[in-house]
């Protein structure tokens, strides 16, 4: 029952955050519109390229899908209210995520066409810059909660959240996310202006329709693990548990839905260089610093 | 009813499906989102929801005339769109080889407003419907020819055996004619070797002896001077290596997938031959086309990059909308001249009308009236705040700058057919907007010291400009002198430069307009009747919103007999090459969209 | 520290119906696409879409990736990662020599950034 409830409230954020990016885009709030998008794609034809890598193309849509689902899996929403509590769930989070990579590769190589290619080879590159500033900062929130259980990286915040115990990581983790989730101004795989489309340009119909539910089921799935790791997951005063998860979830996700408007697109050379010469500086010293606290607070 | 519906009885879900899909039109502006701007069109205010790649687009949106070139252009996107899909064309000129448009309607805002809603109904009834005509035109048809993997004169359009030696004929794609020209062999030379290696057993014993690692790199030649004759004559020779890439690009790939059996591959060996990247790696180069409608830069301007990676190794630019130089020298009368001229840049059509005009005056030595004269400021002024507000909007959807790509175009609907007043009102609005990018994270880093053009003389305009160079004819102009104009110069000649000097030229114009107090180019349309009769020779220039432009006309009885026309971007356009290689593609293209180039305005 | 009330097992269970039940879900969702109707052979519909282009050519190339120095670096620090989380996890109970311990092993890792730095592994090749 809570499994299903669970992913119940899971597609209710992944159609607000749809509906907040349609109103990002075109000016207007309409609850209405990501539904017609996707009955739109559902009635449209939906074609594989010709001599394209069969087995690639078709599985790329589903893995990211898959991948984001399987992230979302271990994030409570309230007490109880999960999928599955697993041991290991900080680290599953990782292991999940690391297949969207695999998915837009595949889905960059699949379908034999320039842009997709440069688009899927670009979005390794983007790993190498993301990865290590969605896994550090992570480890930091296990050291404080003794525990891989995101249960208990919820409770770990009951007296402080960890955007203030850890206002670093929270920030790195932030942004890597965003790049994870390949939003702008980290779009590189998909850029409009420089790839027309990228990674998605090949994809028509039901296929761009589960590629694109399997990238709002990824942005959902960041917002949840940026509540549940730092914004104290279901925590929060008047109101029930799963009101403030939703309140915060829907708020990050906003957040990083609204930042990229506003800036740029990044270039990838700086992307990479930012994020080692400073990002992976600042997680270790974001390491550092939690473990003194945490042996100095205990 | 319209022309891409997909061919299914419409029943009660497909109904619904088909309502859905008129409320979601994913639409491809054709020529370009700028031209449409121009020409006062809100795409996104009509409820289109412009798309970059033609699978996820349902409405094709024809703005005004295209050129040949970009009919076929528009085709080719047509014929990837999914259906069902639909063409509304604003203007009455022909489309062909497009399919004849579903709505066609005039070219005005409230005229796609009103072919938006038709667009709809037409949609959501005939979505499906129970027969469909397939899109078809010439220049998608390929042929299959079948040719032998060891005689490549032997060609056949039945599959059969070769004469020579008996080897059975592989299949391979040929175009059946060429279509835009920029394509060179590329429809008929990649397929050949495509074919052969999935028919590898054949090949395999005939073109490889030993099939040992070692002839890779040799069978690669054979299997070139095999399949493609036409790679023989010299002139193809001169890009020896860049058919090198492809040609090994293709046998690669397949090596990856179909070639199972083959033993370790060691990359010394397979790669010596491949053409050699700036750090010294050999790798395989692609060639890959940006435009002619390509949402990154302006419809019509066409890239052919060759990627190493994703840095560019060469680069080709063309704008195959261009002017063609025997068009404008055609003996013409001075009416139809005028009308011709100021077409011919779809981006600044006023600038080269008062050109025309300029040149017009100066053979028949004619003095305009101070008020005439402040009029052409003000309304060239205005065009210069338009098509820099233009070039903002569409370099905001080059780097992925979404809240800059609507400003600006929200202001420059604005400022199209603004009077004095109105656009004194918008003056606020463009200081904001420059304020706001010199405070907009991420912006200098991303734009400084990509596409560095240093002033040598060859430069025009607010590229000029960005580069040292006091290169404004504005400033010779009296009517300009007696306003005390000062042109805006930077030193660095990047891309950051660019954009700066656009934006303080946004707040310069409006202070001229201001000063001039009208804006006003009708005087000038006036007294057409006195260059009636005219004989002579006359020259003007201009410093249109892109730079200097010049033309040089002779008249004859009032028939222009000759004529010379020199363009901004002319003079840009043959530096893009040097410009972009050796940068990374994503630095190569904002380099492109910060020239501003106008592919219009191009002489052929 | 509590502990789950289901094995692992059991999660592994549930995440595995949850994958299957995606997949069924996707797979329900293309054969009502179908059923709706396939798509329309026609010429060059096909291909893969460049910007107006007909451009046949297969792309599939040994590419060129630029980030290799970054990419041979991720790779000391991937692994790194998979020692940090149990080591996250024990800290409290380890107190100082954790952090002493795992101090020790960042500081190399942190001085092969340096030097790979200044060797010039952190730019586009």
């Amino acid at each position: 029952m809570t499994v299903f409830l669970a992913l119940v409230s899971m597609l209710l954020y992944i159609y607000v955050i749809a509906v907040i990016e349609a109103s990002l885009r075109t000016g207007r709030v309409n609850a209405a519109l990501p539904l017609f998008a996707a009955l739109a794609l559902l009635g449209r034809e939906s074609i594989v390229p010709r001599k394209c890598d069969r087995i690639f193309f078709e599985t790329a849509p589903i893995l990211l899908l898959l991948s984001a689902l399987l992230a979302a899996a271990v994030l409570p929403l309230a007490p109880g209210l999960m999928i599955t509590d697993l041991a290991t769930g900080a680290l599953f989070i990782n292991a999940a995520l690391a297949y969207v990579l695999v998915a837009l590769l595949m889905a960059g190589w699949g379908p034999d066409g320039a842009y997709a290619l440069i688009g899927g080879w670009r979005f390794l590159g983007q790993l190498l810059a993301y990865s290590m500033l969605i896994v550090m900062p992570i480890t930091a929130v296990a050291m404080r909660a003794s525990s891989l259980l995101t249960t208990d990286i919820v409770t770990s915040q009951a007296e402080l959240w960890n955007i203030v115990y850890q206002p670093l990581g929270f920030v790195l983790f932030f942004i890597a996310a965003m790049a994870l989730a390949f939003l702008p101004p980290f779009d590189l795989p998909t850029a409009q202006g420089e790839l027309a489309g990228g990674v998605e340009a090949e994809y028509s119909g039901v296929r761009l329709a589960v590629f694109r539910f399997g990238r709002l089921a990824l942005i959902t799935a960041l917002a949840a693990a940026t509540t549940v790791l730092y914004l104290g997951g279901w925590y929060g005063p008047w109101l029930p548990a799963w009101a403030w998860s939703t309140l915060k979830l829907l708020g990050v996700a906003s957040a990083m839905l609204v930042a990229g408007h506003y800036l740029p697109r990044i270039r990838e050379a700086q992307l990479l260089a930012w994020a080692w010469k400073f990002g992976i500086p600042l997680a270790l010293l974001n390491i550092f610093l939690v473990g003194v606290l945490v042996l100095v607070l205990s | 009813m319209i022309s891409g519906a997909r061919a299914y009885t419409d029943n009660g879900v497909r109904r619904w499906l088909a309502r859905a899909m008129a409320r979601d039109l994913g639409t491809l502006v054709v020529p370009g989102l700028e031209i449409a701007r121009l020409h006062g069109l809100d795409v996104g205010a009509a409820g289109l929801r412009s798309v970059a790649s033609p699978r996820h687009a349902s409405v094709l949106l024809v703005v005004g005339a295209l050129p040949p070139a970009l009919c076929q252009a528009a085709a080719v996107l047509y014929a990837q769109m999914m259906r069902p899909r639909i063409v509304l064309a604003l203007g009455d000129e022909p489309l062909s080889p497009l399919p004849s448009a579903d709505i066609r309607l005039g070219l005005s805002q409230r005229e796609l407003l009103e072919g938006v809603r038709q667009l709809r109904v037409l949609l959501a009834d005939g979505a499906f419907q129970t027969t469909a005509i397939d899109f078809e035109p010439a220049i998608l048809s390929t042929r299959t020819e079948y040719t032998c993997p060891m005689h490549a004169d032997v060609i056949r359009d039945e599959p059969g055996t070769c004469p020579r030696c008996g080897m059975t004929l592989i299949p391979r794609e040929a175009q059946h004619d060429d279509h835009t020209g920029m394509d060179h062999a590329a429809m008929g030379h990649g397929q050949p070797e495509h074919k052969e290696s999935t028919d590898h057993a054949h090949a395999e014993a005939h073109v490889r002896p030993e099939s040992t690692d070692e002839d890779h790199a040799g069978m690669d030649h054979a299997a070139m001077s095999h399949g493609q004759p036409e790679h023989k004559d010299s002139a193809e020779h001169a890009h020896a290596d860049k058919q090198h890439g492809d040609d090994h690009s293709d046998d690669h790939g397949q090596m990856n997938h179909d070639d199972m059996d083959m033993d370790f591959m060691s990359m010394v060996e397979v790669t010596r031959d491949l053409p050699r990247g700036s750090d010294g790696l050999q790798m395989d180069w692609l060639e890959v086309p940006f435009g002619p409608l390509f949402p990154g830069l302006p419809g019509g301007l066409t890239l052919t990059l060759t990627l190493d990676g994703d840095n560019v190794a060469r680069a080709q630019a063309s704008a195959p909308v261009g002017i063609e130089q025997a068009r404008l020298t055609e003996p013409d009368e001075v009416a139809t001249f005028v009308e011709r001229i100021s077409q011919t840049d779809r981006l600044a059509p006023l600038a080269y009308r008062l050109l025309v005009y300029r040149a017009l005056e100066n053979a028949a030595n004619a003095v305009l009236d101070a008020n005439s004269i402040r009029g052409r400021v003000g309304a060239l002024e205005r065009e210069r705040i338009c098509s820099h507000l233009g070039w903002l909007a569409q370099f905001g959807q080059q780097i992925g700058f979404g809240w800059l790509a609507r400003r600006a175009a929200v202001l420059q609907l604005a400022a199209r057919n603004a009077d004095v007043r109105k656009l004194q009102q918008l003056r606020p609005q463009l200081v904001a907007l420059t304020q706001r990018l010199q405070r907009t994270p991420l912006l200098k880093q991303r734009l400084r010291g990509i596409g560095v053009l240093m002033d040598d003389g060859g430069l025009r305009g607010p590229v000029a400009r960005a580069a040292g160079a006091y290169d404004d004819l504005r400033l010779q102009e009296p009517a300009y002198q007696d306003l005390n104009f000062e042109t805006v110069v930077r030193p660095h000649g990047d891309a950051l430069e660019r954009l700066r000097i656009r934006l303080a030229e946004l707040t310069n114009s409006a202070m001229l307009i201001d000063a001039v107090g009208v804006i006003d180019a009708s005087s000038t349309f006036a007294h057409m009747e006195a260059f009636h009769h005219l004989s002579g020779s006359g020259q003007a220039s201009i410093e249109t919103p892109r730079g200097a432009a010049s033309l040089q006309m002779t008249l004859d009885q009032g028939r222009v007999i000759s004529a010379r026309l020199d363009t901004p971007s002319t003079r840009h356009l043959p530096r893009v090459a040097s410009l972009i290689e050796q940068c990374e593609l994503g630095d190569a293209l904002t380099a492109v969209a910060s020239l501003d180039l106008s592919p219009w305005e191009v002489m052929q | 520290m509590k502990h789950p009330t289901m094995t692992t097992s059991d999660n592994g269970i549930v995440l595995l119906i949850l994958s299957l039940a995606c997949v069924g879900v996707v797979a329900g969702l293309y054969g009502f696409a179908r059923a709706i109707g396939r798509t329309r052979p026609e010429p060059g519909k096909d291909v893969p879409a460049s910007a107006g282009q007909m451009s046949r050519d297969p792309v599939w190339v040994r590419y060129h990736a630029r980030y290799l120095g970054y990419a041979l670096l991720f790779l000391a620090f991937d692994m790194e990662m998979a020692f940090m989380y149990p080591w996250a996890v024990v800290y409290k109970q380890e107190g100082v020599v954790a952090l002493l311990d795992m101090g020790v092993f960042l500081g190399i890792l942190f001085l092969g950034l340096l030097y790979g730095w200044s060797q010039g592994a952190l730019r586009r090749q």
